[in-house]
């Protein structure tokens, strides 16, 4: 998952590395600036060490806080972490699922991440606090939702001088309808077709509710732009290409904003899907004494309040409260928030039949066809990544 | 083995037998309720699950249609969700077609032997190593133009029904831990009310007075008034043979008393005479008198040794010829002095039979003693074989058929003159009754009235 800022970040990573006292290891002189950022390693200040593998799809910035927090916790474990892509974790855990390199597996691929743990890939962790964690955010005591990201809109703040800004679902939807002409051309959101991230946002927006496809026809109408990752639709409405973005990630968007003033976030007030990271032990993890203590480190309060005030991915644990947690949308939101629910429904998503026929639904509300004129719909290419925004 | 033996030991009490024989049944049959219990809980679990995967294959089913030139499914994500119950289970899904090939799903699952018409088959399977309860239902399209036959097949892991299961069995094991605890107390209880009679028999019994023969009267069960009555029987048999030996008692002391009482008067006598020959006569006199009394006492001995019950010595196997030409022989010289005539008739061969000779030898004697004591001059024994007998045939005044019987009891004398003890014909009946033998009195020579004789015949039981 590649941050929008990610090579600007990248650039002061030695500087950080040196203030939190971390030894920062490129695993190879061979390796690019990027690939040697797709790997973090930790070694233990003593002796004898142990080890822990961590295969995530989390950018340095946002993974270094907690794992050198982690780190200064444990001194004893020497920690390797393996930053991939989604689909790539996915291939990989599955290919080694026999003889597993990886200790825990973090990705924010839900579906993917459930269909492994489904499959019999995890295994479970009896502690205390993965025992107390909050039902709605684990399936058995094996797979853990531990941040809570909202799928928000985003607006340009000079859209106020034209039209109210849109504040939910429903106001996007009129909005569109009353302003065809103005708003064409001028709304973005995920392409469900080339976007992993964008269908399971379809699928799960489609569940919510059947208004959905009035929006995809409404979108279809104003001739949105379909674009494929957060980062293009963030820059491509800061440039002033789009006034509004439908669909984006909150985690995302949040620092995006912070350094763009002219962009305001909304988090819709009729339902916000909530989008969570998972996180697991692998079936057979080599080390999994190191695993269970690194999730119980992740499920404390210390490391949700880290998460909540160090980085944009949003705190679960019920004691941890302010900007950033679940209690706060919760307090803001209310109902509204729409965790997607971690259980089998996960499953339809992945079914490819599922897949074809979702998107040729979409396809025909966006194109405004009544019927696909155009003969049988050719299959998908295969799931892109479901994280490459 | 030895436990076994144990086990049958007499004397193991009849509380601990009532226990053995009702507690043995008792457990095997709560055994038998725990492993049904066992197996019905988890059929009932099974069963209850099952309709989930019933609920979510149909729910699927109804999703697939034709499109594209394939079959296609729309696959519905609460479909899904239905299988995965609070104890969330890991859950299957497939799609096949009517060739058997993978249309959809998330695990190739295998197929099921089909059930009943339109109904699912369900089956336990072993899929990469996990577990699974897998159902399968046989659809077939219900357009117009095609109507493909397919095959949903849906699996979930079986934590949920293994949790049920164990619920239902731990309802089940708690009534019937309840229903053995109430019965073993039944059982307790309805053994010690049981055998409350035998305890106040028991008790009755051993507060009696031990001289007391008196029946017991006692309220008893059936079962336990059988015992009454069969010891209330032996205390009457025991009463009567009581009252018979202290007849006889009374009777031999009485017996005794008088040739006692003779002696004392006529030494008495004696004494006041001051002739020897007077005291030569009273000597004689006392000297028969001693010698009546000393077999008096004999014969009483042999009788109480004949009637001790206890004491029955063991049969031999007896040659009756010999014994009889033995007790002629030694008692041949004594008869001949007084001038009777004894002799014997016997077969050359042996006639055995099962006996015990020293009594047949009294009995014998006695006959032959009773015949010369009652005058006869004429003694004969005789022994036949086929029917084996022992005949004594005399030819002295006999005996009346009106008192054949009487004489066979002690102390009854023919007439009262002779020097019998009254005990001869007793003891003969005793021995012929120990020995099995029919014992008849018959006149010897009925065409002379004046010494019609005795004929006393021993017929012995014949082997077969």
């Amino acid at each position: 998952m590649r941050r929008p800022d990610f090579s600007h970040r990248q650039l002061k990573l030695p500087r950080g590395v040196q203030r939190l006292g971390v030894v920062w290891l490129a695993l190879t002189l061979a390796l690019t600036a990027q690939a040697q950022a797709r790997t973090l390693h930790f070694a233990a200040d003593t002796e004898p060490s142990r080890a822990l593998t961590i295969y995530g799809v989390l950018d340095a910035p946002q993974v270094r806080p907690l794992l050198a927090d982690f780190h200064r916790r444990h001194p004893d474990i020497t920690i390797d972490y393996h930053n991939l892509e989604t689909l790539a974790l996915h291939a990989r855990v599955l290919q080694e699922r026999d003889a597993p390199r990886a200790d825990v597996i973090m990705s924010p691929a839900m579906p993917w991440q459930y269909q492994l743990a489904n499959e019999g890939l995890s295994s479970t962790v009896d502690s205390p606090a993965a025992a107390d964690w909050p039902s709605w955010a684990r399936w058995r005591q094996e797979l853990f939702g531990f941040t809570f990201e909202p799928i928000v809109m985003v607006y340009r703040r000079d859209l106020a001088r034209h039209m109210t800004p849109p504040e939910s679902h429903a106001d996007l939807l009129s909005l569109l309808r009353q302003r065809p002409r103005m708003l064409d051309q001028r709304v973005v959101t995920y392409d469900p077709r080339r976007s992993g991230a964008g269908y399971t946002y379809a699928i799960e927006d489609a569940r919510i509710s059947a208004r959905y496809w009035d929006l995809v026809e409404a979108l279809g109408n104003s001739h949105s732009a379909l674009e494929t990752t957060t980062a293009a639709m963030l820059e491509g409405l800061s440039q002033g290409r789009y006034w509004i973005g439908y669909n984006l990630i909150g985690s995302y968007v949040q620092d995006y904003v912070a350094e763009h003033p002219e962009l305001v976030m909304v988090v819709p007030q009729d339902y916000a899907l909530v989008l969570q990271r998972l996180v697991m032990m692998s079936r057979d993890a080599p080390h999994p004494d190191t695993a269970r203590r690194f999730i119980d480190y992740l499920l404390s309060a210390s490391a949700q309040r880290l998460l909540a005030t160090q980085t944009t991915l949003g705190a679960v644990h019920p004691s941890v409260d302010g900007a950033g947690t679940a209690a706060d949308l919760r307090d803001r939101l209310g109902e509204a928030i729409r965790p997607v629910q971690i259980g089998p429904g996960l499953l339809a998503t992945l079914d490819t039949l599922k897949r074809q026929t979702l998107l040729e639904q979409w396809q025909q509300a966006f194109d405004n066809r009544p019927t696909h004129a155009d003969g049988p719909l050719a299959d998908p290419s295969p799931l892109p990544d479901a994280a490459t925004e | 083995m030895t436990l076994l033996r144990r086990w049958r030991l007499s004397h193991l009490s009849l509380y601990r037998r009532l226990m053995i024989w009702l507690f043995c049944p008792l457990a095997m049959l709560v055994a038998i309720m725990l492993l049904q219990a066992w197996f019905a809980s988890r059929e009932a679990a099974d069963r209850a699950f099952d309709r989930l995967l019933d609920a979510a294959s149909l729910s699927i089913a109804e999703q697939v249609r034709w499109q594209q030139s394939r079959l296609w499914m729309d696959l519905p994500p609460s479909a899904l969700e239905m299988l995965a119950t609070d104890a969330e289970e890991r859950v299957f899904y497939a799609l096949y077609d009517a060739q058997g090939h993978f249309v959809t799903g998330n695990r190739s699952l295998p197929s099921l032997p089909p059930a009943g018409v339109g109904q699912m088959s369900y089956g336990d399977v072993l899929s990469r190593g996990m577990p699974l309860r897998l159902g399968v239902l046989r659809s077939r399209l219900e357009g117009w133009d095609r109507s493909d036959r397919f095959e949903v097949r849906v699996a979930q892991s079986r934590e949920g029904r293994q949790a049920l299961a164990n619920q239902l069995f731990l309802a089940s094991l708690v009534n019937i831990v309840i229903i053995a605890v109430l019965a073993m107390g039944v059982v307790l209880l309805s053994a010690r009310f049981a055998l409350e009679p035998l305890t106040r028999l028991r008790r009755a019994i051993r507060q009696r007075d031990p001289r007391t023969l008196a029946p017991l009267e006692l309220a008893l069960p059936r079962e336990l008034a059988e015992l009454r009555q069969a010891l209330n029987e032996l205390l009457a048999r025991m009463r009567r043979v009581r009252a018979n030996q202290e007849r006889f008692i009374g009777d031999a002391s009485h017996q005794l008393r008088t040739p006692l009482a003779g002696l004392s008067a006529r030494a008495e006598l004696a004494i006041r005479q001051s002739e020897p020959a007077a005291w030569r006569e009273a000597l004689v006199t006392m000297h028969g008198t001693a010698t009546k009394t000393a077999r008096l006492a004999g014969q009483l001995l042999s009788m109480t040794r004949l009637n001790n019950p206890e004491a029955a010595p063991a049969r031999r196997s007896v040659d009756l010829a010999a014994l009889a030409q033995r007790c002629v022989r030694e008692s041949f010289a004594r008869h001949h002095r007084h001038g009777i005539d004894l002799g014997v008739e016997v077969p050359d061969h042996p006639v055995m039979v099962p006996a015990t000779d020293w009594q047949l030898e009294e009995a014998l004697n006695n006959l032959i003693e009773n015949a010369a004591l009652y005058g006869a001059r004429q003694i004969t024994v005789k022994v036949t074989d086929a029917p084996t007998r022992l005949i004594v045939t005399d030819d002295g005044p006999g005996i009346p058929e009106s008192q054949r019987l009487l004489v066979l009891r002690p102390f009854h004398r023919g007439q009262e003159t002779g020097d019998g003890t009254g005990l001869g014909l007793a003891i003969v009946d005793s021995i012929a009754r120990a020995h099995d033998t029919r014992l008849l009195l018959q006149t010897a020579n009925p065409d002379h009235p004046e010494r019609p004789g005795l004929c006393v015949v021993l017929i012995f039981p014949t082997d077969n």
